[in-house]
């Protein structure tokens, strides 16, 4: 059956659900983990979820994955709704999925390299749109937008996405293999 | 690994409230909250969002790890864009201005001179952005101490989001505490075999790798689940009709006054930027006496 990259039928709906709650528990898990020497960036390496939900269930499933995921994760930790951060996050699950129908095998260097550059472009356009939105609700200026907010922000996520999109995807190209599904 | 929720009920005027009334009246209010950057409109919004904060009777105690997560956001903000890199705080606060330190400084020892460009009407501004974030925060901070999760799903379907997507929602919300048991599961799994998750030597890579044994399986596991549960939403037709929810919500009249109050607030707002040109970054005077201006 070929795949359709919009489609949100009865299979995107539950593994948007669980995409969302695993970036949420994952994150949750994870909360603890510092960077050496920087100790005030967030350390998410969950942030791999709705990337590799995206890239193998599809935009709408990345985007909700990222998007519900950081919102339970907050309300689980008690930091509130941040929505324009929720949306960015959404933005990082969502991009990866546009490539969700040219993936074949997964643990090819062609689908792995297409899933990292795609994985790379959401991060910096959904960490630019969840930073760009400070300006407009906390009025920060340009420079505070770039080095307090977008570059805490992609650093650590690029590192953790990068590193662990492929073991994921290998992970699941041996599942898809085994399962026939 | 214990997953909680946040909310508990604490009979508080703001659950007397229907979800949907509620998150009307947030958006509006971030919307028109943004609107303004003069203090005196800034003062009457923040004393609206902590009414509104004060009427959840959450207690310090249980909100604190969100407050201290804001103050450090709020202290980075305001000394990095007010009293560090002396831009122009978002095109909000003109150029020029009344110098703090207008004869500069010389550090001792070496002798060097230094200019310091803070001015007055900056520290102002900080002043102003303190009083519009608290504000936005207490509005949004006290969300998941006050709303039930099992109401999410319903209430954003209420607000005219997809059905599809309202599920996914309500879905994701249950999965949360099998997925933390998994998570557990899989964790003492690992240490069984010797893994040791708290060993903080190596690197950023191998320290990123070394999650990688509980991500996993992890993720995994739970992507073979989902195969059989949406088999079985198959079997069950699901989709083929618009759902029915186990939670009702009904409005009543507090929420009707809610939601005009949010559109008193956001049209008032609207109407006093634009039609009156009221709200805009404004000094006192008092404050410019200060200056010495």
């Amino acid at each position: 059956m070929l795949k359709k990259s919009w489609k949100f039928g009865t299979r995107e709906v539950v593994y948007a659900a669980i995409g969302a709650a695993l970036y949420a528990v994952l994150s949750l898990a994870t909360n603890w983990i510092q960077l050496p020497s920087a100790g005030n960036v967030s350390f998410r390496p969950a942030i791999v979820i709705p990337m590799f939900f995206g890239v193998v269930f599809g935009p709408i499933v990345g985007f909700i994955a990222g998007f519900l995921g950081n919102i339970i994760s907050d309300l689980i930790a008690g930091y509130g709704f941040w929505f324009w951060w929720d949306l960015g996050n959404g933005v990082i699950g969502l991009v990866p999925g546009l490539i969700a129908v040219w993936m074949t095998t997964y643990n090819s260097f062609k689908d792995i390299v297409w899933g990292e550059v795609f994985s790379t472009i959401g991060v910096l356009v959904g960490m630019g749109i969840a930073s760009i939105s400070e300006m407009w609700v906390s009025g920060a200026d340009m420079s505070t937008v770039i080095f307090a907010n977008y570059l805490p922000a992609i650093i650590p996520d690029l590192i953790n996405g990068l590193i662990l999109l492929p073991i994921l995807m290998i992970a699941y190209a041996a599942i898809v293999k085994r399962s026939g599904r | 690994m214990l997953v909680t929720w946040r909310y508990r009920l604490r009979n508080g005027l703001m659950e007397k409230f229907d979800p949907r009334a509620r998150w009307i009246f947030s958006l509006a209010f971030l919307f028109a909250v943004t609107l303004f950057w003069d203090a005196r409109f800034l003062a009457f919004f923040f004393i609206i969002a902590f009414a509104w904060y004060f009427s959840s009777r959450a207690k310090w105690k249980e909100t604190r790890r969100g407050w201290y997560l804001i103050g450090f956001i709020l202290f980075m903000m305001i000394v990095i864009n007010t009293i560090i890199t002396g831009g122009g705080a978002g095109g909000v606060v003109p150029p020029g201005g009344h110098l703090v330190w207008a004869q500069g400084g010389t550090i001792p020892l070496v002798g060097w001179q230094f200019h310091f460009g803070l001015t007055w009407e900056r520290l102002w501004f900080a002043i102003c952005q303190l009083l519009r974030i608290g504000a936005i925060s207490a509005i949004f901070l006290i969300i998941p101490y006050t709303m039930d999760p099992r109401v999410y799903g319903v209430t954003f379907r209420g607000l005219g989001l997809p059905d599809r997507f309202a599920y996914s929602m309500e879905l994701a919300f249950r999965y949360v505490p099998t997925l933390a048991r998994d998570f557990g599961t899989t964790l003492d799994a690992q240490r069984a075999r010797g893994y040791e998750i708290e060993r903080v030597k190596g690197g950023i890579i191998k320290q990123i790798v070394r999650i990688a044994p509980l991500i996993v399986p992890v993720t995994m596991n739970s992507i073979l689940t989902g195969e059989d549960v949406t088999n079985a939403m198959d079997l069950r037709c699901f989709g083929t009709r618009p759902r029915t929810w186990l939670q009702k919500l009904t409005f009543h009249w507090q929420d009707y006054a809610l939601i005009a109050f949010s559109i008193i607030l956001l049209g008032g707002g609207i109407i006093t930027l634009y039609a009156f040109h009221l709200g805009n970054f404004w000094v006192p005077e008092f404050w410019l006496r200060l200056a010495g201006g």
